[in-house]
């Protein structure tokens, strides 16, 4: 018998991505051998590069990203989080990160001791695939984060970080009748888009003028989505919902 | 799949905020200060003329 019920903690961990392949007793082991939760200031840096890393975190609420400053200081996002993702689950078999790990917003999380992830590997081949499965998704999101940059200007980078951040955001229950909470500033959009701060808020104000989205403190609108999509290239199919 | 070749429309530049917005053509989105967007067109206008007069890569 599936008992979802909204006490767990894994509650968002792989919705609208395959968490019905969960099985409830998968859920119970993965809720009960958490080593703790517990809560994180915005703009605080969980993992540092190369820091030797013994437990993987679950982004319980907020938003938490991964980075990578160049020699200059700069920083490029190379991921964002949102609830239900494991943000350093790839640390299990690669023990030091080649990135940074930190929240954007207040965040709670809970995590895992490597020892544990040990002991369902080793006993729970579906779940350990389920888990791999969640490291895939994250794989599948990087080279579309590399198409983005790669091929879109600013316009369609925006429209498309946008676009997978609603979609992702609805797979967890987080997005109301096209609104979302975003708790990023303009320089978060810019770092993850290659861009600069003027010329995210160039685009953010031609997309507003255009009647396509908004974005005003801390909350996106998307009033278009076909053609916000179309700017962006985006197909969803890459997030696997609904598997 | 279509192989990437040089572009043959022309990006789209605007002045915003004190600075020039340079976008596309591709992925091209990068914004400058008046003087550099000043030196790189002018470089841009010296490669041109150049690559106007050499052969083009046999296919």
């Amino acid at each position: 018998m599936r008992a979802d019920t909204t006490e767990r903690i894994t509650d968002k961990f792989l919705r609208g991505r395959g968490r019905q392949r969960l099985s409830d007793d998968e859920l119970a082991l993965l809720d009960r051998t958490v080593d703790r939760v517990r809560e994180l200031p915005a703009r605080h840096t969980l993992v540092r590069t190369g820091d030797r890393v013994k437990t993987s975190t679950l982004l319980l609420e907020g938003f938490m990203c991964r980075y990578i400053d160049d020699h200059a200081g700069y920083r490029q996002l190379v991921a964002i989080h949102v609830p239900g993702d494991f943000v350093d689950l790839h640390a299990f078999p690669m023990e030091r990160l080649d990135h940074d790990v930190a929240t954007l917003s207040p965040a709670r999380i809970a995590s895992w001791t490597h020892d544990a992830l040990e002991g369902i590997v080793e006993t729970r081949p579906h779940l350990t695939r389920m888990l791999w499965f969640s490291t895939l998704l994250d794989a599948s999101i990087h080279r579309e984060w590399i198409f983005r940059m790669g091929r879109l200007d600013a316009e369609g980078r925006i429209a498309h970080f946008i676009c997978e951040l609603k979609t992702r955001l609805d797979m967890v229950g987080l997005v109301d009748d096209d609104r979302f909470l975003l708790p990023l500033k303009q320089a978060d959009v810019a770092e993850a888009c290659g861009l600069t701060g003027v010329h995210v808020n160039r685009v953010l104000r031609s997309l507003r003028e255009r009647d396509l989205m908004t974005f005003r403190t801390g909350q996106v609108t998307i009033m278009d989505w076909k053609q916000l999509s179309a700017l962006g290239q985006f197909d969803p199919g890459y997030l696997r919902g609904g598997l | 799949m279509a192989r990437l070749e040089p572009e043959t429309v022309a990006g789209k530049v605007i002045a915003d905020s004190g600075v020039v917005l340079l976008d596309g053509p591709g992925g091209v989105a990068v914004a400058m200060t008046a003087d550099a967007a000043r030196e790189t067109g002018r470089r841009l206008i010296e490669a041109a003329d150049l690559a106007e007069h050499q052969p083009p890569e046999p296919a």
